[in-house]
């Protein structure tokens, strides 16, 4: 079946042309919609991404990174103690208010607060050993340079924080921020500067297991033991953070909409050109029915000329996705579209059930084949 | 036991008829019709169009309901069966000829064999090859298996379509103005492959047409006119020597 399916697709392509560039288009609407959602949102966990740390404890029920509470920074014996951990540290991250030099106004930033040694945990892997001593002064920070104008400084500049003097030392690319600019300082600058850590507390306790398969197991025993807590692996809190800013800022309805919206023109398209093919072939299905070959073969024959124009219509988006998505990165400099190998997926298979749909519809066309019509 | 076999009708119309249309629009096609068809011969029904000798065809094939009458194939009530019983005798017992071809532009002419037999009779892909290149042999086209319709001549495509409904090997073959879209030479060829699965297989062959010249190599010719059979005119003895019953 799939023989003479894939092979009347190839004789007679011109006139399934429509229906596979439907296809084609609906995974790419797909994958670029849900790639650039999740590229926009991938910068508010960039705090996760960027760092060294397996395994994140905070405070119960956090729902993003940029929303955790301060916690003691005694709990961070609580992970010290177990045996797959191998090092942990604290992490300091809140909003604050940046206020601009010269009464300029002020902005909503996003405070980080991390060692900073070469093998810290916490430290942004965008900072350069440079960068990291010119930060062990306290009261001096470094800003993105996506983020001078925003901020109203320069290198060198002064500015406050929550009524705090800070001095901007340097800057980093390619650091974008979303919620707000992001501020990276030490550990001793951010207590000063985030006036809800007060005395020893933390935002976060970042651990790194010696065995970084382990990091799910010590999750698991963190939250049987301490129900005051949170703890996550790397990938677990990156993700939730994301979906938190997905939920959160409605976005996934426009997405919703968009990708269904574009489902709706491939299906119709598909289903009309796979019905209008096979109206072409009426006669010929016709001899068919009348030497007794059962109705399902013929439907089988519709559905895998379906099957294999969203088979196509897929092989022809993903490149196209991947070549636009390239095309974007290298336009902004950063990571725009992010199209990591499961939302492929999901686009492949949801466009192939779009497209098999669109063949079962069109089946409709079968029920014209009537043999006697070949009579005269 | 083939003697008495040969004795009964293979094919067997009675009192059919069949109408089209209702009310003042309604007009009737066959007028209580009886007929015989037996194995190992090829009949051939004339009439000028209108006459009804598709509409027959179609009710003694299976493939339209008549009003009235009932149509006995190998001792069964073709028309007391269920829709998908009278498929699966089709299946098993029948072969089909039109005038238009009615090949698939895809597909050469080995695959418009081949997919008869893997989706008829659950071949696999290899015997169904086999078959189809021994069938295509048969009718001269070995040369021409990998050919599509579009690069085959008239003929050609007739005669693929030939291969079609008799690579089944049935018991009937229907065809219905074979000839008609075929200069003389071509059409003679095609009657006589006919005639040969009716006279070296055993099959009960049925020609519809109008062609005067099919005449003289068929067995049987009736005549048909209104709706009614009028003539009937035996060629040749009704029995045939049959080299293979099935």
């Amino acid at each position: 079946m799939a023989s003479y399916s894939l092979t009347t697709l190839w004789y007679e392509r011109q006139r399934y042309v429509p229906g596979v560039l439907a296809v084609a288009f609906s995974a790419l609407l797909i994958a670029l919609q849900c790639g650039l959602l999740l590229g926009l949102f991938s910068i508010t966990s960039i705090p996760i991404d960027h760092t060294q740390a397996d395994v994140w404890m905070g405070a119960s029920e956090v729902s993003s990174v940029d929303l955790g509470r301060p916690i003691p920074e005694s709990a961070q014996a609580r992970m010290g103690v177990l045996p797959e951990i191998e090092s942990c540290e604290p992490y300091l991250q809140g909003f604050a208010f940046w206020s601009k030099p010269n009464n300029g106004g002020s902005e909503l930033c996003m405070v980080i607060g991390s060692r900073l040694l070469p093998n810290s945990l916490g430290k942004i892997d965008k900072l350069t050993d440079e960068q990291c001593g010119m930060l062990a002064e306290e009261g001096t920070v470094i800003i993105d340079k996506s983020d001078e104008k925003k901020l109203g400084v320069e290198v060198y500049k002064k500015a406050e924080i929550s009524g705090q003097p800070v001095h901007v030392v340097s800057m980093t690319r390619g650091l974008p921020s979303l919620a707000g600019p992001y501020v990276l300082c030490s550990i001793n600058t951010a207590r000063k500067l985030l006036p809800v850590q007060k005395g020893e507390t933390t935002t976060y306790i970042l651990g790194r297991c010696k065995n970084r398969q382990d990091a799910p197991r010590v999750v698991e025993k963190l939250k049987a033991t301490y129900k005051d807590v949170s703890a996550f692996t790397q990938a677990d809190f990156s993700l939730r953070t994301q979906l938190h800013w997905l939920l959160r800022t409605k976005a996934g309805i426009a997405l919703g909409y968009a990708a269904a919206l574009g489902l709706l023109v491939g299906a119709v398209v598909t289903s009309q050109t796979l019905y209008a093919a096979t109206i072409a072939s009426l006669r010929e299905y016709a001899v068919l029915r009348a030497l007794g070959i059962p109705r399902w073969r013929i439907a089988g024959m519709v559905v895998s000329e379906s099957f294999w124009i969203g088979i196509i219509g897929i092989a022809l988006a993903l490149p196209a996705a991947y070549g636009l998505a390239w095309a974007a990165d290298r336009l902004m400099g950063v990571t725009v579209v992010s199209l990591p190998w499961w939302l492929q997926s999901s686009a492949a298979a949801v466009t192939l059930i779009m497209s098999l749909g669109s063949g079962l519809f069109a089946l409709r066309s079968l029920r014209q084949i009537d043999p006697a019509m070949l009579l005269h | 036991m083939i003697g008495d076999s040969l004795l009964m009708p293979a094919l067997q119309g009675v009192h059919l008829s069949r109408s089209f249309g209702e009310g003042e629009t309604k007009t009737t096609v066959l007028h209580d019709v009886s007929i015989e068809l037996f194995s190992g011969q090829i009949t051939l029904l004339m009439g000028p169009s209108g006459s009804g000798k598709s509409t027959l065809l179609a009710i003694l094939s299976g493939l339209l309901h008549p009003d009235g009458g009932r149509v006995m194939a190998l001792g069964h009530d073709l028309w007391a069966m269920s829709d998908l019983e009278r498929e699966r005798f089709r299946l098993r017992h029948c072969g089909f000829i039109f005038q238009g071809y009615n090949l698939f532009n895809a597909l050469t002419a080995r695959q418009q064999l081949e997919m008869v037999m893997r989706w008829g009779e659950g071949a696999t892909p290899r015997d169904a090859r086999r078959r189809a290149d021994e069938m295509l042999a048969l009718l001269g086209l070995a040369k021409k298996a990998h050919l599509r319709p579009t690069e085959m001549s008239g003929g050609e495509k007739q005669r693929v379509a030939i291969g079609r409904a008799l690579i089944k090997e049935p018991n009937f073959c229907f065809a219905d103005e074979p000839t008609s879209a075929l200069d003389w030479h071509v059409g003679q060829h095609v009657i006589e492959l006919l005639r040969s699965a009716a006279h070296d297989r055993g099959a009960t062959v049925l020609v519809v047409a109008h062609d005067a010249r099919i005449i003289e190599h068929v067995d049987r010719v009736i005549h048909m006119e209104d709706g009614r059979l009028w003539q009937q005119e035996e060629r040749e003895p009704v029995l045939h020597t049959i080299k293979q019953t099935r």
